[in-house]
Order: C-alpha cells, then structure tokens, then sequence
C-alpha cells in the first residue's frame, strides 16, 4: 500500500509521528515535508498534516486528484488546532474540511498513530469513551466561589473544575496524551462534539454561579440589567479564547478576530495568552524542537524572579535536552525505531509529547519511583510584570500575566 | 475601524432582526402587560419565548447570531425574584463571559446583553426593548456589525 504524508504550514510533530508507520511492512511510507516539490504520481492515501491556509488550497486539490483516500492527522487539520488561535487577528487559518472534502479525520494534538492505523487497514474504530469517565478525580459539579489560574498539586481526587482550575474534560474524549494524568486541565485538543468550545464555555459559566457578578441600573427599562464593567467573573478568565477555543477556533462558529495583527502568524498565537499557559503552547507547536523551546520560556521567567530549581529539576531537564537532540536525529534519518525508543524515553520524563509535566520551577509529577518528589515538585508562582530574554526567545507579561509582545526566531 | 463607520440612515436598515429570548414568568408577563396597554415598541424586535432565561447559554445565542440575528438579548425575572431558583443569575454569568469572548475577538459587547422586567409593569419591558436598540445603533456606528467583518 502506497501511504504520503504532507506537511504543510508549522509545527512538524504529528508529521515525524508518522514514521511509526514504518514499523509495518505491509505499508509503503513516505514523507514529503514540501508538497510543492512531490512529483505527482498515483497513490492509495495522501495523509496531511500541519495547519493549512487559503492558499494551500492548490495542493490540497492535487494530492487530492491523485490519491484514493485523503486523511487529515492532528488537530492543525482537522479543526485548525492551536496556530487557529490567530484568526483572533485576523488570520484565516482553515481546517481541510472546508478546502475539500475528506471523510476521515484524526484529532488529536499529537494526532494517535493508532487510530491512523485503523483507517489505513481499513478496520473499524474502536468506540471512544469520554474523557471523565477515565478520569481518576471525581466532581461534584458545586458551583464555585472563585476561579483559580494556578493550583498546588497536592490534591489528586478532586475535579479540577471543582477546585476552580478550568479543565476541559467534560467535551473531551479518552485519549493517549492524558495531560490530565500529569496534573495538567485536559485543553480539550480531542472534542467529542461539534463546538465544543461554546459548549464548554456554556458549562463553565454555570458552574460559576456563586463568582461575584455586577449589575447597573437601566435608566430605560427601570429595572436592574447585566453590566458591561468588568467584574470578578470577567477579571477570573482573562483570555477566555486561549482557554476554551485551544485548539477548535476555526470550526467553532465565532467570527473572525478584527484585532490587529502583528503580521507574523506565530507571535499572533501567543499574544493575548497567559504565562501559566505559554509553557503549554510552546509544547504543542514547537515540533521537534519544543523541549528546547519550552525550556528557554521557563529558564527567563525562573532566572529573572529568583525562582529557585533543585539539582533534581536540573538533571531531568538536561536530559530532556538530550533526548531532544537524539529526537532530531532519529527524525531527519527517519529510523522507526530509534523514534520510537526516544519518544518513550521522553514520554517517561516529559509525560506526553506535549510536555504537559514542564513547568515553572519543577515537575508536575513524580517521574521515577524510587526518587523524592518534594526536592523537583513544581509550586504556585507569582504573576510577575516585565520582559524576559533568553536566547532566541524573547517576550513581555503585562500585570494580569497576558502576553503582551513576543518574538522567537524560527528554525 | 475607520471602514466600519456607518451614517445614521444606514444604521436603521442594518438593524432588521433583534432577537430576544424571554422568560416565561416576568420578562413575557411583562411583554404582555405592554400588549394590553397597546404600547408600540421597535419592529426589529422578535420575542422568543423561553421557560427560564437559565435556558439560554452560548449555544442558542451563536445559533441565532449565525442564523442571521443583529444582537440576541435575554430578559428574565429580577434578580433574586427567578422562578427557577437561580436561572437568571446562571444565565447572567455565561453571558458575561460571551460578552467578554466578543470583545477578545475585537467586536462590540451591545450584541449581546440581558436585562430584567417586571411582569405586572409593561413599560419595564418596552424600556428594556429601548435600550437593546439604542445600545446596538452606538455599537454599529462605532465598531459595525458583525456581518460586516472589517
């Protein structure tokens, strides 16, 4: 069987997962990482990976012309994923579903290699459960008093949403990444239904019923109405975008932004995002490259406030940086196995290929058995004004903590 | 935002379809009341009627803004005086939040709003109508509307 895959636009990680295909004799894999350069030949499925825009359409429609099945892999396809998030500035960010029409889509951010296998062998999919069914915390769904941006990890069987800790798992599915398992909110990358993101922001809302609301006086109606200053309920979520429409922007129905841009699509990502959630997103779109990304976030923030990090802490993330290094070599011979080895090694450390278990000042979770937690475990951090600088990375926080400007040189 | 800036004629045309979802008990109570006392209030104005304004949330209000709706409104009970316990103030904090989603995506906050009305006093009703319209005409002459996409 004759399987391309294509990277189009961004981040490259659900593209080099795809080497695992490898493994199977019965399929012939090859990856093209500049579709414009494939000599068009006939094939039996054309998989497309990274975030498409307008002017891709082209290509789409010819690996489309040509193949037997087309299928998008990831979340920057099928739903516009989290580079999506910059059709708040105007970007057009478009899903493939809406430049041809495909039948299978995989989501996902990293996109899951088996359910791709399941679609090439033509089987059936096993059926999904929802996220919180697998869910080791339990809710009770109280309204809440207060919205909390950041929680310590001490408690592991409450809901998040009921520790006032906004996780997306109600519209999600079960899926391999598990943040959830790494003390990390679900970000809601695999939805289980159709605009997921109001549906959630809907569910959130009423669960906050007890945060402190203002009214005014309607010289009109001589009756009380809702307020348009700000009030605890808006001053609790500052970028309701970035935390509800992660990865499902495009497909969720709202228009597109009129913020103005600031003409590079990467940097309109992340501006209007929080620090606690920058670590977050740097793991989702750095491709093979994140650790590295995500480490030199964490080190400006954690350097510049005197955020002390353990002996510990160190270890673990200069292995990372190894282990990255070997990522990007087995990448570029793409070895199949030596991928496979890595990744696992990663997942042990990282977590899961998004890096969920980073963070300021530590680890979110215990990584080996037989060593103390305390002396790398990842604390409450203050939301410190200022800019950070650390090699190619380079970004300012207003006082709520929202990105106000950044710049990362690409490659 | 200079390309959206609409004159004063233009706006009346823009503003075709208002949709307002009201509660059963007080917001059409008083709709009724206003009926009766044969009040005139605007024709873009359409009445959904609804059990409890705690009904409505982020769903129907983007299914009638997608389906060719200028603003979407909820009038509901005051507070403290819903016949549902607490749906008006549910209903209250998930409009907050979309109000501030809009405004992360740049657009105004008038397209969305909610108000409270007292069923045994029609004008409350026909003020609160009032207010939905004129706050919408500053919006579109600020900022246009959201069909407009500039």
């Amino acid at each position: 069987m004759n399987v391309r895959v294509f990277q189009f636009n961004g981040c490259n990680k659900c593209f080099y997962e795809t080497i695992l295909l490898k493994l199977d004799n019965k399929i012939n894999v090859e990856l093209i990482s500049k579709p414009s350069e494939w000599k068009e030949e006939s094939i039996d499925l054309a998989i497309i990976t990274g975030y498409l825009l307008p002017a891709d359409k082209e290509w789409i429609e010819r690996i489309k012309k040509n193949s037997k099945k087309v299928v998008a892999f990831g979340d920057c396809t099928t739903t516009g994923g989290v580079f999506a998030l910059a059709n708040q500035k105007g970007h057009k960010v478009t899903p493939l579903n809406s430049l041809i029409s495909n039948g299978f889509n995989v989501n996902g951010c990293l996109g899951e290699i088996e359910e791709l296998s399941y679609i090439i062998n033509e089987k059936e999919l096993p059926k999904s459960k929802p996220l919180c069914n697998v869910c080791k915390r339990r809710a009770t769904c109280d309204y809440l008093d207060r919205v909390n941006r950041q929680i310590e990890i001490d408690d592991t069987n409450t809901c998040f949403n009921d520790l006032g800790f906004l996780c997306n798992g109600f519209i999600a599915k079960a899926c391999k990444e598990r943040c959830i398992d790494y003390n990390t909110p679900c970000r809601g990358c695999k939805p289980m239904l159709e605009r997921s993101g109001i549906r959630m922001l809907g569910m959130f809302g009423t669960l906050m019923g007890n945060v402190e609301m203002a009214t005014e006086h309607s010289e009109k109606g001589a009756t009380d109405k809702l307020a348009d200053a700000d009030d605890d309920v808006t001053e609790s979520l500052p970028d309701i975008l970035g935390n509800f429409f992660r990865f499902t922007l495009p497909t969720s129905g709202l228009p597109t932004g009129r913020i103005p841009s600031s003409g590079k699509l990467l940097q309109d990502v992340f501006t209007g995002r929080l620090i606690e959630e920058l670590p977050l997103i740097t793991g989702l779109l750095g491709g093979n490259k994140s650790i590295s990304l995500t480490l030199k976030i964490i080190e400006s923030y954690e350097k510049a406030n005197n955020i002390e990090i353990s002996e510990q802490t160190k270890k673990y993330r200069a292995e990372l940086l190894k282990l990255e290094s070997e990522l990007i070599k087995a990448t570029s011979e793409e070895d199949a196995q030596k991928y496979k080895e890595t990744t696992e090694k990663i997942r042990k450390i990282a977590g899961n290929m998004n890096l969920s278990n980073l963070y300021f000042g530590g680890f979110k979770k215990q990584i080996e058995d037989n060593d103390n937690f305390e002396t790398y475990k990842s604390h409450v951090f203050e939301v410190v004004e200022g800019i950070y600088k650390n090699g190619s990375v380079n970004y300012s926080i207003d006082p709520k903590g929202i990105i106000k400007e950044i710049k990362i040189k690409e490659g | 935002m200079s390309d959206c800036e609409v004159i004063d004629e233009e706006i009346k045309e823009k503003i075709q379809n208002v949709v307002v979802f009201m509660c059963n008990e007080c917001g059409q109570g008083s709709a009724n009341t206003a009926g009766v006392a044969r009040m005139a209030y605007e024709p873009a104005i359409r009445i959904v009627r609804v059990q409890c304004t705690g009904q409505i949330g982020p769903i129907q209000i983007m299914d009638a803004l997608s389906n060719g709706a200028d603003a979407v409104a909820c009038v509901g009970c005051c507070i403290g005086a819903c016949h549902f316990f607490n749906g008006n103030l549910l209903s209250m904090h998930r409009i907050k939040l979309m109000k501030k989603l809009f405004k992360e995506l740049g657009y105004s906050d008038q397209f969305i709003n909610q108000y409270t009305s007292r069923a045994a006093e029609g004008e409350t009703a026909v003020g609160d109508f009032e207010d939905i319209v004129d706050r919408l005409t500053t919006a579109i002459k600020e900022e246009g509307t959201i069909k407009d996409e500039c």
